[in-house]
């Protein structure tokens, strides 16, 4: 076995040991899953994608993707990110406890959407737009004292606050990653993230339907469910496919235009696998207790994260018109 | 995680790469003036184009040298079998030979039946047509009666296919018949014989369809003599060696090509700076397109490993057909109005009276969604 699939087998038991309905419903509550972060940290899941952990970016990625299989309630994603920018600004010396990563507007002080920021012991600030001026990008890193942190959540119930801070606070790095980079590795995110979300709901939904009898044989056993879950494995085999493509072009010259049709495939599926799941699911899935909804809203949230599926969208035809109706082709064969 | 939904990583090797370009300098010269550009697999039958492609050696490129193939990668003929739908080449001719008769003879027919047809398939000189479908097989392709009684020397064949295209322009006809009794077991006793079009007992009847053609027949065969050497493998495997054909039947970018033409009519409507809800639609079908692609190019990637991938090839034939029936739907919306003599409106109109074709032809959505149920575990 390769190292990534050992380190994706170790993990696969850590995720699922230390992450259950409990810890999601507690997470929601307002309680941080702070024995699952240390467990993570213990592990070095928190370093992925660092020299020292000798795994890729890539590899963090596979990572975080089989994360989101156990919706992971913190912020792991965005510490590893965040970890990663810092890195490649040469700012390399250690960083404890719970982390993440926020954008703010040039001046502003104010990030909003922070995942987990109330929990975290850094935060670290990227710009939002990229500058005109072409210089390099300017990273804040806060600590927990140099911040004050308005709550919020996603409809997900994953707690997205608003980080305030004053102007000079933290310490800054200069970094030459540029916003839209950031940006994209934030989609990126959410790509394999609900590319995570849908193989579990496909993997319920499949499980639900064949343990759920009604008149007399499982409803698995009806056509009409049968072909509800085949849809739902195409959007499945689809998202899961175009979320590939995407971490197989990273830091290459296809990248951009992969991630576009990754994050509005993605999304796109989101949304029907979400629609098939709650109905095989009957109101079982409708209910607090059972455990798909904490998939099902994930997944409406995280579309919505980082540019909705219109928006990669036109991004994508934009630049699809502009080489004309007679190059599309050579544009789609080239990417 | 599920049987049938990995569609792993394949890159095309450059060599393939290198061939697309000479496909386009082809096509730049060769496309008929008179073709009305359609990426329809089902239009255009055009003998001189096939050949034209033949002498290129397009036309069997995995086969074998010694029947005239060019023992080249399934992923070269991949990027020749794509670059000709996109731009709308007349393929029909050669393709049924080329995809799926001509594979099926190099598993299951003699070295004689392959020295007789391979070469002249490769040279776009000898075109085949499927006899699957009957008045009372469609879906339920097991219930199929055509029936061949042997007799000395061969089979005297009675019976109907339907639908089958091009078999008023084709020369041979592979045709899945009854060469036993029904049983109990309703997949035993078929078997594949090569049916010469062109017998004075097998009547072809064109039937016209609702977009105006004539492409596909009713064929009768009446009490016809097919010599035993026109068996394909063994008689009562019909079954086996008709389902072996699928993955290579269903996972092909003629599964979710057919209206491109219609996105490249859209993208030119629109100019190099479309307004938001067209750039979301170009955006959109790209999307799907370029997402549909990878998952067929990674099918090719298992038929070169010598996989059969039954259930992928049905993953990629449903997303796919469900794709080419909706851009004409979707695309119509992004349009201003048109005069129908317009080549978007023509691309369109086209496209959409073939359209409900696409999720017929070659097992209907439902029988996939079936395939597709049963890789889940499901049936
Ligand atoms: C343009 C075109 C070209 C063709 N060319 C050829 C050819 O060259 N050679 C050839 O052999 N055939 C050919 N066919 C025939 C094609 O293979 C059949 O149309 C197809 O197999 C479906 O059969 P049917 O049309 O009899 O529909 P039916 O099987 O009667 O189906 C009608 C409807 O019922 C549904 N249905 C049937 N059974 C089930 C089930 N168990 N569960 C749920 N739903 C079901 C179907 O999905 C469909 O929606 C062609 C068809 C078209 C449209």
């Amino acid at each position: 076995m390769d190292t990534l699939n050992l380190i994706l087998d170790s993990a696969e038991r850590i995720f699922a040991d230390h992450c259950n309905k409990e810890t999601l419903d507690a997470s929601e509550a307002g309680t941080f899953a702070t024995a699952l972060w240390q467990v993570l940290a213990d592990n070095g899941l928190t370093l992925l994608g660092l020299s020292e952990s000798g795994t890729t970016a890539a590899d963090a990625y596979r990572v975080l993707r089989l994360a989101a299989t156990h919706a992971l309630p913190v912020p792991l994603g965005e510490c590893v990110l965040a970890r990663q920018l810092l890195e490649g600004a040469g700012s390399v010396e250690g960083l404890d406890g719970v982390g993440t990563l926020g954008r703010a507007a040039a001046g502003q002080g104010m990030a909003r959407d922070v995942p987990w920021a109330r929990d975290c012991d850094w935060i670290l600030i990227a710009p939002l737009e990229d500058r005109s001026d072409g210089d390099s990008q300017t990273l804040t890193l806060l600590t927990a004292q140099e911040c004050t942190v308005q709550h919020g959540i996603n409809l997900a119930g994953e707690a997205r606050d608003v980080v305030v801070f004053e102007a000079g606070a933290g310490r800054t790095v200069q970094c030459s990653t540029s916003p839209t980079e950031i940006l994209e590795q934030l989609a990126l995110l959410r790509v394999v993230q609900m590319a995570g979300c849908l193989a579990r709901t496909l993997e319920l939904s499949i499980e639900y339907a064949q343990d759920r009898v009604q008149f007399g044989r499982p409803i698995s056993k009806f056509q009409a469910i049968q072909h509800q879950l085949a849809v739902l494995a195409g959007e499945v085999a689809a998202a899961t496919r175009a979320a590939d493509g995407a971490l197989e072009r990273l830091g290459d010259p296809r990248f951009q235009v992969q991630l576009a049709v990754a994050k509005a495939r993605v999304g796109e599926a989101a949304g029907v696998a979400a629609e098939i799941a709650h109905q095989v699911h009957g109101a079982m899935g409708f209910t607090h207790e059972h455990q798909l909804h904490h998939y099902t809203r994930r997944l409406w949230a995280w579309r919505d994260e980082f540019g909705n599926e219109a928006h990669w969208q036109r991004q994508l035809g934009r630049r699809l018109a502009a080489v004309g109706a007679d190059q599309v082709w050579d544009f789609i064969t080239r990417h | 995680m599920f049987e049938g939904l990995n569609f792993d990583a394949v890159t095309l090797p450059d060599q393939a790469e290198a061939l697309r370009d000479e496909v386009r300098a082809f096509l730049a010269d060769a496309m008929p003036v008179d073709c009305v550009a359609d990426s329809n697999f089902n239009e255009g039958h055009d003998p001189e184009f096939s050949r034209a492609l033949g002498a290129r050696g397009w036309i069997g490129m995995t086969w074998p040298k010694r029947v005239g193939g060019a023992e080249r990668s399934f992923f070269e003929r991949y990027v020749v079998t794509e670059e000709l739908l996109a731009a709308g080449a007349p393929v029909c001719a050669h393709w049924i030979g080329d995809r799926q008769s001509g594979p099926l003879l190099l598993r299951y027919g003699t070295e004689a039946q392959q020295q007789r047809f391979l070469p002249a398939l490769t040279r776009g000189e000898c075109f085949f047509s499927i006899g699957m479908s009957e008045p009372d097989a469609g879906s339920d392709l097991a219930s199929v009666r055509a029936r061949a009684k042997p007799v000395a020397g061969g089979w005297r064949l009675s019976g109907t296919k339907l639908w089958t295209t091009d078999a008023h322009r084709n020369h041979y006809m592979i045709a899945l018949v009854r060469t036993e009794p029904t049983s109990e077991n309703r997949h035993a006793g078929l078997s594949q014989l090569i049916i010469d079009l062109k017998d004075a007992d097998v009547a072809v009847r064109p039937i016209r369809n609702m977009a105006g053609g004539e492409d596909f027949n009713e064929v009768v065969f009446n009490d016809c003599f097919i010599a035993d050497d026109m068996l394909v493998g063994q008689p009562g495997n019909g079954w086996e060696q008709v389902t072996s054909e699928l993955g290579y039947e269903r996972s092909g970018p003629e599964r979710f090509l057919s209206a491109f033409r219609v996105y490249v009519e859209l993208v030119r409507v629109h100019g190099p700076e479309p307004d938001a809800p067209a750039a979301q639609l170009i955006g959109r079908l790209a999307s799907h397109l370029m997402t549909l692609r990878q998952m067929s190019i990674s099918v090719a990637g298992m038929l070169q490993a010598g996989k059969n991938p039954g259930v992928e090839a049905a993953l990629v034939k449903e997303l796919g057909n469900n794709f080419e029936k909706q851009l004409p739907e979707l695309a119509r919306l992004c349009v201003a109005q048109l005069a129908d003599d317009h080549p978007f409106r023509q691309s369109f109109i086209r496209t959409l009276l073939h359209s409900p074709s696409f999720t017929l032809r070659g097992g209907t959505r439902e029988i996939l969604r079936g395939v597709i149920a049963r890789g889940l575990g499901l049936r």
